[in-house]
């Protein structure tokens, strides 16, 4: 049994450590107690220990088997668990992405280990329990999970709260070989489909411009992309603007959409309803522009303007091109 | 073809929430309960594939006995048979106690072919106990699916699954699990009918005597309220502070440009 608390990397399809992991590293060493370990599954994965080092990591665990070269939940949390059972650590911490929602509550499982999901904040108590505050009920609420002492403690980090700090050291490199071979591996990816585009993936981008039902057709939707384009914006759209056709549901915001917790959330021609709010409610600034003024929004917003979008967005768009001209 | 799905209960999102007097549970007096939206995705999912295939669909749930209606409900879309694992108490089970019992439960049906259920719940915002009871019970998984195909041969299933810019698909061999997102389909609802014949069909009723916690590694008290592997210990509904700078009745340059120094300056975001 050791006090380590892990964090395992998430790796894109480029094999780029996710900024999430950087994230989950520097809350685990600002507010854990206990050696902060880095953990690598890939192939050719071991030249990214030092970027974990970087943000804290004091010993890295480097498994290399050729049947992680892609990501497969199966792969994964079956490394992960033969890991954990040799080495015993009290804490395993991974980013709340889609691979970590996918393989850490298989891994969890696999252990019999507590699992809490898209913690926003971790703290110990003092006989070194793991309390993670996560959002429950639509966003509309705040709960405090306390861990039973029994070990390890599972939890996702939702990305985009915790800002990375930088504390650089040269870690220890584990390397570890798993009993992991193709006939462990179920799944046969097929398809890999990538979205095209140059703009910042929802649950990573630090604004986002969303459209709703307002916008009143597919066609309109230009001038969402051409405002977020001026301040490097992701482009979301409620539920409304999904159910119209007027854009693909992976662009949906809230409650069965994306959860999303930008710097700042401009939401145009959205009314502003709860099942919306589940998805955004935590932007540090949320910015409404709508004709109705007693949409809902208003009362929940930074700021607003009460007008016709498609008055507003074009004049809004230019003075932020001014704005950022000016540097 | 034999499909179940995991089905849960929960409020309705309009639903205000009030912190209970106990601190760390919500007020349930007066609440509208619904099935799980991302639950509904899979019921209906295991209905059109029933449809397509043959077969039936079972529909398990664990908890307490309101839980009832949303079997009706999904035996009303057209499910032919349900499980309920019932008892008041298990109102407060964790999803890592109700994983291991419903996987146990499904172990008793002997042979089956897909196994779905939603991605997550939108109450408790858990995402776990899907594929917790695939690890439980040794079959593939394949998590936030927006389409899946079975093959003609229904060996296997080809899922879609969303990743962050875009989409991975997979081919499984069956029997696997399915957790679904949405945009996977558009649930149908009841039709009258429906309701009618959900009332005839039938409903077993499991209890906490016929779960052996011990032999599933969870102590009596993960069973209610008392949790396996952690417990809520607090609830609170914040209330985020907003700016509320609306401006209105101003031309739209002028109303532009305040918007614009404000978040320049006041809210440093641009």
């Amino acid at each position: 049994m050791s006090n380590e608390i892990w964090v395992v990397a998430d790796l894109t399809i480029d094999k780029q450590i996710r900024k999430a992991t950087f994230e989950a590293l520097t809350v685990a060493r600002t507010n854990l107690d206990g050696t902060v370990c880095g953990v690598l599954l890939g192939t050719g994965v071991q030249g990214l220990a030092s970027e974990l080092g970087n943000y804290g990591a004091e010993k890295v665990y480097v498994v290399e088997n050729e049947v992680l070269g892609d990501y497969s939940p199966e792969g994964y949390s079956l490394a992960l668990s033969e890991l954990i059972q040799k080495h015993e650590p009290a804490v395993v911490l991974a980013p709340n992405t889609t691979q970590g929602q996918d393989y850490i509550p298989r891994t969890a499982a696999r252990v019999g280990a507590g699992l809490v999901l898209d913690a926003t904040d971790l703290s110990m108590t003092d006989d070194k329990r793991l309390v993670a505050k996560r959002y429950m009920y639509s966003g509309k609420s705040i709960a405090t999970v306390e861990f039973q002492d029994h070990k390890p403690m599972m939890v996702t980090i939702r990305p985009n709260v915790f800002k990375p700090s930088e504390d650089s050291k040269t870690p220890e490199i584990v390397n570890e070989s798993v009993a992991l071979s193709a006939d462990n591996l179920w799944g046969k990816v097929v398809e890999v489909k990538r979205q095209e585009s140059t703009r910042p993936e929802l649950t990573e981008a630090d604004r986002i411009v969303s459209g709703g039902r307002g916008m009143a057709s597919a066609e309109n939707f230009p001038l969402i992309f051409n405002l977020a384009d001026t301040i490097g914006a992701g482009v979301g759209a409620s539920r409304a603007a999904v159910d119209a056709g007027y854009v693909p549901y992976e662009m949906q915001v809230g409650q069965t959409g994306k959860v999303v917790a930008p710097s700042l959330y401009i939401a145009v021609g959205i009314s502003g309803s709860v099942q919306h709010f589940a998805g955004m409610g935590t932007s540090k600034v949320i910015v409404a522009i709508n004709k109705d003024p007693d949409a809902p929004i208003f009362s929940k917003c930074d700021y607003g303007i009460v007008g016709d979008l498609f008055d507003v967005i074009p004049v809004l768009t230019e003075e932020f091109k001014k704005l950022l001209a000016e540097g | 073809m034999k499909i179940i799905v995991i089905v849960r209960q929960t409020p309705d999102t309009e639903a205000k929430i009030k912190v209970s007097a106990d601190g760390h549970s919500i007020e349930t007096e007066g609440i509208k309960w619904i099935v799980n939206p991302y639950d509904e995705f899979a019921i209906e999912e295991a209905i059109r594939i029933k449809e397509k295939f043959g077969g039936e669909v079972v529909l398990i749930t664990m908890g307490p006995p309101r839980c009832l209606e949303s079997l009706r409900t999904g035996l009303a879309m057209g499910a032919d048979r349900a499980i309920h694992i019932q008892d008041e108490g298990f109102a407060s089970a964790g999803p890592y106690t109700i994983a291991k019992v419903i996987a146990e439960e499904i172990k008793k049906e002997g042979e089956y072919d897909l196994i779905i259920t939603g991605k997550k719940m939108i109450d408790e915002e858990t995402a776990q106990v899907g594929i917790h009871v695939a690890e439980d019970l040794g079959i593939p998984h394949a998590a936030i699916v927006t389409k899946v195909d079975i093959a003609d041969d229904q060996k296997s299933a080809r899922a879609q699954k969303e990743v962050e810019g875009g989409q991975i698909i997979v081919d499984l061999p069956l029997p696997a699990l399915l957790t679904c997102e949405r945009g996977i389909n558009e649930p149908r609802y009841a039709s009258l009918p429906g309701i009618m014949k959900a009332k005839k069909k039938p409903l077993k009723m499991v209890g906490p005597d016929d779960i052996d916690a011990a032999a599933l590694g969870l102590s009596p008290e993960a069973l209610s309220g008392g949790g396996a592997r952690y417990s809520i210990t607090h609830l609170e509904v914040p209330e985020i502070k907003r700016q509320l700078h609306i401006i209105s009745g101003k031309e739209v340059p002028e109303a532009v440009t305040e918007l614009v120094t404000a978040l320049r300056d006041e809210a440093k975001v641009i």
